[in-house]
């Protein structure tokens, strides 16, 4: 399933590349010096493409490339050049048309060598970086770049001269220095030159290449200083750079920790009741988009891109009237029994894994993350996905939310005024038994809505709910029962701090290391970071 | 030393602050109680009766202060366990007796004797032990309901049997938080009648709102407002004082 | 004369049960060994390692009924201590092996030459010592349950918080035994055992032997709880329930009561996963599960807590009830067991020995009732007949 939505992105962006190179491009490749091609011997084929190179036609290039993958062929008749892909229709290689009516016995293949492809590649690359097109000269830069070949070297100078962008400008030097720093001919001051360009600009490509370049013994000590100095410098940032990528990553996962246990805050938090099966809240919101998003594939395919905005009220919805029922079935008879709560709600987390155990199956479904949710940005040294970042926007929402409905409005009033004196509330005519309910179901609603997030980077299992429980338990009594604030700052700290421990411990042993830290940490305080004071907190 | 002892009060407090997010709960508290006396203290809801009865029995740590025990003993750097092991006992404001217990159980634990976890997996029980019990049963009037399970006696009968097990731990100061709260007058006059018993052999602290039952007791009154002592003297002395007056009626 | 002294000192019913257990310590083994397989009474040999389990598992739901039932203490970690007995037990046996196993290195078990190991690390050495094993599946389970309730107990960790932390120490000790560079065998764990004692574990005599071994470690502590749950100490402890406070008012150190009850408890858990290896033939980490120490818990809730014996019966009757469900209707066991969680906390909050005291006392209650009616019956009959003579 997951494979054909690729399928159809790739498709689609193929499409709209297509398109962008029709308009762009109109003219014709010269008819002639493309079916030269298919004359002269293996030999004569350097000059060949010199020739096509030198006519500056962005539209040779299809030619070259698939001369370079060995998909072109001449008509053994009259010699005309054609492109056959493994697969798909032959075209005509001048024109770019399609060819019908014709048979892969009536063609003979245009042999190519190592050299001749180099040759080939350099005359793209060439072509591109002389491309009108910004984006395409970008495009060819950035390979150049990434390869740091020497024989690219006069390539990127030439292009320097003409660039007119500024920003191309600087990556062009950059590129340059790359390679001029590899270069054994380039001389002191062209060394200078590029380590003071890699300097600024940073990297492990860039770092690389510095430390490869003090480790040679045909330098002068000055330029060995400066490459050293250079080295230094980009350790430092890159350090810098590393410890704000834990950051994000902590941060990261203290998103989704808080995702987790901000349900949880509510009804361990606020109603003290101990919820086993609040795991299983987060795994019916995560089967609910899954479902949503099967309905939508298979009757509505042109709104998926809003399946998460869809599946979140119906998450919540689903998740929060399985709390209302639990609230109303069993726990309210277990109100100040909480070892009990405990064992009962653990039970009907055993229940409602094995239901959709059988009505889903025990493997792994597939959630599709909407485009917008997909790709990366890159900020500095930072690297940040798409996903992730919605997940943290999407965590402090749910936060926000929250705090306004407790703070706000007459429910969360409510809500505040019975946990703290139930007899006093209810001589006041509040409904405490309904409150209590749809406390209850807030919380799970919220543990639901969680689910639809996690779908987006978790497994969605019928074990997705226990792979969370143990975490949220843990961040909701290490930020100090009963405090909203208090559960923010513990998933954020737990997650930053797993993330640094990661490194040094490796994943699991930084996860242990987490949980011992809380135990000892509940022992010193056994009422959270942010524990109330005072006698009525003990009575 | 035993001369220095009998110099020193029992108890000691001085300047004792103790806050709870801002807010003072006892400040700048002084009191002191002597071998042998029963003294009451009254004051208004939030005066800091209970909290004192805490940082006394270890319960709170206090900010700032001096509690001494027997001259030197300090009290602040000892836990509950420790302070109840050195001789003070304690009732709280809800009767806390173990209700799993028949009442007879209740005292046996409670008993003086060594508390160590193996001491008191092998402790036997002794005729002298019997002895004592039934003393206790009598003093408290429970002879009859010895075997009866200590969740079903009567809320009056559990504040009973809560001092008869402080009784049984041979303190040397009790402390008593609100022993007649919901008590017929017939109980409590037979529970003040049972505190001055008591107070022949040893020193008792009660924190009490019955007036009638604390005149009753006819003892030495300190009364607490705002977490600090505001008078100090007999019942009617301290009745008569205006700031007495004022913090009970004038809030 | 002992049963005497058994009867005056542990009551009735525990008096029976030790006995009952001792009986089928000699009883089964006998009937699976001596009688021929066509005896109706005989006791098919794959069917004594299995009872063996059950009541392995009944020892760990005696030991959690300690702590739970007469402390207060839920631990949702006892599993823990029971597979740290397991692998006390299994690190033995796989000392035991030398060199017949796959790679017959006579010094290293398989895993770790697999895992291009050198030598064996420190704390594999002595378990090729049965002697030092045994103290180990004490000692381990043990020190681990003080440190933890130490730090626990001192500042006051209680109820549910308790609960949750002793779940996380055994989730992560679940954690840690899946690494290969714990030593433990990652997660395969132990196995492939193949003698004890120099004896064969695939001998029907040596699964006799255990079995018995099961039955009479089983009974044995159950009378060492018993007698500690008579004991004053034991009424220190079902004390801590009703009112901690008022415990540590009257001078009693609660943490070291509860640190008492918790690491025993602790070790005859290791008791019983020591007893459980060699009779399932593996330890994997797998046995550190949060939910396998979850559903101890409600071993000892259907039995019944706080009676020792309920906790015994409870262990036996839901693994049996396990081992045919899963048999007969896979799909069906974990509803049976979620329902389970939830009608005994609903309805039975005292479990079956809770229920038939219940009952009995009815039963009481009503014969007293009726005498009393057949007692004040006749002087009415008197008392009528002069109104009737008029």
């Amino acid at each position: 399933m997951y494979s054909k939505l690729l399928q159809l992105v790739a498709s689609a962006l193929l499409v709209v590349v297509a398109l962008s190179f029709q308009s762009a491009h109109a003219e014709p490749a010269p008819q002639q010096l493309v079916n030269a091609l298919a004359t002269g011997k293996l030999k004569q084929k350097p000059a060949q493409i010199e020739a096509l190179a030198a006519t500056k036609n962005p539209a040779i290039i299809p030619v070259l490339q698939a001369l370079i993958e060995g998909e072109l062929f001449y008509l053994k008749n009259d010699g005309q050049v054609v492109i056959a892909p493994q697969s798909g229709p032959m075209i005509d290689a001048a024109t770019g048309k399609p060819l019908s009516g014709l048979n892969k016995s009536s063609l003979k293949k245009i042999k190519a060598n190592n050299k001749v492809r180099r040759i080939a590649r350099a005359a793209i690359a060439k072509l591109t970086l002389q491309s009108p097109v910004l984006a395409e000269r970008q495009a060819a830069v950035e390979a150049l770049f990434k390869a740091a070949k020497p024989e690219s070297l006069s390539l990127l100078l030439e292009a320097q001269k003409n660039e007119t962008d500024p920003q191309l400008q600087t990556r062009l030097a950059q590129a340059i220095a790359l390679i001029s720093l590899q270069d054994k001919a380039a001389t002191a001051k062209a060394q200078q030159a590029a380590i003071a360009q890699l300097r600024s600009l940073g990297g492990q490509q860039a770092l690389a290449l510095l430390q490869a370049f003090t480790a040679r013994d045909d330098i002068a000590p000055q330029e060995k200083e400066a490459a050293t100095r250079a080295v230094e410098a980009i350790e430092k940032s890159m350090a810098l750079w590393g410890i704000g990528q834990n950051v994000w990553y902590g941060l990261s996962l203290g998103s989704v920790l808080l995702l987790a246990a901000i349900g949880l805050a509510i009804t361990f938090g606020v109603m003290g009741i101990i919820n086993m099966a609040h795991g299983e809240m987060v795994m019916l919101g995560a089967y609910t988009t899954f479902v949503v998003q099967e309905v939508i594939r298979s009757s509505f395919p042109g709104v998926f891109e809003y399946s998460l905005a869809i599946a979140l009220p119906l998450a919540f919805l689903v998740a929060g009237s399985v709390g209302f029922a639990m609230e109303r079935g069993i726990i309210r008879f277990l109100y100040g029994r909480p070892l009990e709560t405990l064992l009962a709600t653990w039970g009907v987390s055993l229940v409602l894994q094995q239901a959709v155990r059988s009505i889903f199956g025990p493997t792994n479904k597939q959630v599709g993350n909407p485009e917008w949710m997909s790709g990366a940005y890159e900020l500095g040294g930072l690297m940040l996905t798409a996903n992730r970042l919605w997940i943290l926007a999407f965590a402090l929402l749910v936060f926000a939310l929250l705090l306004v409905v407790l703070r706000r409005t007459r429910f969360g009033l409510q809500m505040r005024a019975v946990t703290q004196n139930r007899r006093m509330a209810a001589s006041m005519g509040i409904r405490t038994p309904w409150v209590d309910a749809f406390t209850f179901a807030l919380g799970s609603g919220i543990a639901g809505i969680a689910g639809v997030a996690l779908s987006q980077i978790a497994n969605v299992s019928p074990n997705l709910g226990q792979t969370y429980i143990i975490d949220s338990f843990m961040v909701v009594v290490f930020g100090g029962v009963g405090n909203l604030w208090g559960t923010l700052v513990g998933a954020m700290t737990l997650g930053v701090a797993n993330k640094f421990l990661e490194p040094y411990a490796g994943a699991v042993l930084a996860k242990i290391l987490t949980l011992v830290f809380i135990i000892l940490f509940i022992q010193k305080r056994p009422r959270g970071l942010f524990a109330q004071k005072g006698r009525a907190v003990e009575a | 030393m035993s001369t220095m002892q009998e110099n020193q009060p029992l108890l000691y407090l001085d300047g004792v602050s103790v806050s709870f997010d801002g807010f003072k709960a006892i400040n700048n508290l002084s009191l002191v109680v002597d071998h042998g006396e029963m003294r009451a203290i009254i004051g208004p809801n939030g005066a800091g009766k209970t909290t004192m009865m805490d940082i006394i029995t270890g319960k709170t740590r206090p900010d700032t202060g001096e509690v001494f025990f027997e001259g030197e003993k300090d009290l602040t750097q000892l836990d509950e366990t420790q302070i109840a092991n050195l001789g003070i006992g304690r009732k709280f404001q809800k009767p806390t007796v173990f209700e799993g217990h028949s009442v007879y159980d209740n005292l046996v634990l409670a008993l003086k004797g060594d508390r160590g976890v193996f001491a008191t997996l092998f402790s036997r029980f002794s005729a002298k032990d019997r002895e004592r019990i039934e003393e206790i049963l009598a003093t408290i009037r429970l002879q009859s309901r010895a075997q009866t399970l200590a969740a079903d006696l009567s809320h009056g009968q559990k504040q009973w049997l809560e001092i008869g097990m402080l009784l049984a731990q041979d303190p040397k100061l009790l402390l008593v938080d609100e022993p007649v709260a919901g008590m017929t007058d017939a109980e409590t006059e037979e529970t003040a009648k049972l505190l001055r018993r008591i107070a022949k052999t040893r020193s008792v602290v009660v924190v009490e709102h019955d007036m009638g039952f604390i005149r009753d007791l006819g003892v030495k009154v300190t009364c607490l407002a705002e977490g600090s002592v505001l008078a100090e003297g007999s019942l009617d002395h301290v009745s008569a004082d205006e700031r007495v007056i004022l913090s009970y009626l004038g809030r | 004369m002992i049963t005497a002294k058994l009867l005056s000192r542990f009551g009735l019913s525990a008096s029976a049960l030790i006995v009952a257990l001792l009986a089928i310590a000699i009883l089964f083994p006998l009937a699976n060994l001596a009688l021929p397989p066509e005896n109706p009474l005989h006791v098919p040999s794959h069917l004594l390692p299995l009872l063996g389990k059950y009541l392995c598992y009944a020892m760990l739901a005696l030991a959690l009924d300690l702590v739970w039932g007469y402390c207060g203490i839920l631990s949702l970690g006892h599993g823990a201590f029971f597979a740290l007995g397991g692998y006390a037990m299994g690190m033995y046996l796989m000392r035991q092996i030398g060199p017949r196993g796959v790679y017959a290195d006579p010094i290293l078990p398989d895993f770790m030459v697999f895992l291009n190991w050198q030598e064996l690390p420190w704390f594999w050495y002595g378990f090729d010592q049965f002697w030092f094993a045994c103290l180990m599946v004490l000692l381990v389970p043990g020190a681990l349950a003080f440190v933890f309730g130490w730090f626990a107990f001192r500042s006051r960790v209680t109820g549910v918080y308790l609960s949750i932390i002793t779940q996380a120490l055994t989730y992560a000790l679940l954690l840690a035994f899946f690494r290969n560079d714990m030593g433990f065998g990652g997660n395969n764990g132990l196995t492939d055992f193949k003698e004890i004692l120099g004896f064969s574990l695939q001998a029907d005599s040596t699964r006799a032997a255990l079995f018995a071994a099961s039955a009479i470690m089983l009974a044995l502590t159950f009378a060492l709880c018993r007698a500690i749950t008579l004991s004053k100490l034991g009424k220190v402890m079902q004390a801590l329930t009703n009112a901690e406070n008022r415990v540590r008012f009257i001078g009693y150190r609660v943490e070291h009561v509860k640190l008492f009850a918790f690491t025993l408890s602790a070790m005859i858990a290791g008791i019983a996963g020591a007893l459980y290896v060699p009779q399932v033939g593996i330890i994997n980490p797998g046995e550190f599960a949060p939910a396998n120490s979850i559903e101890v818990v409600i071993w000892t809730a259907v039995g019944g807590r706080g009676t020792l014996l309920g906790p015994i019966f409870g262990a036996l009757l839901v693994n049996g009830g396990k081992s045919y469900f899963t048999a007969a209707f896979p799909e069906v066991w974990l509803f049976a067991l979620g329902a389970l969680f939830i009608a005994v906390t609903l309805f039975l909050p005292k479990g079956i020995v809770g229920l038939v005291t219940q009952l009995q006392e009815r039963f009481a209650a009503r014969k007293a009732a009726a005498k009393r009616q057949k007692q004040t019956a006749p002087p009415a009959k008197p008392a009528l007949n002069p109104e009737a003579a008029e």
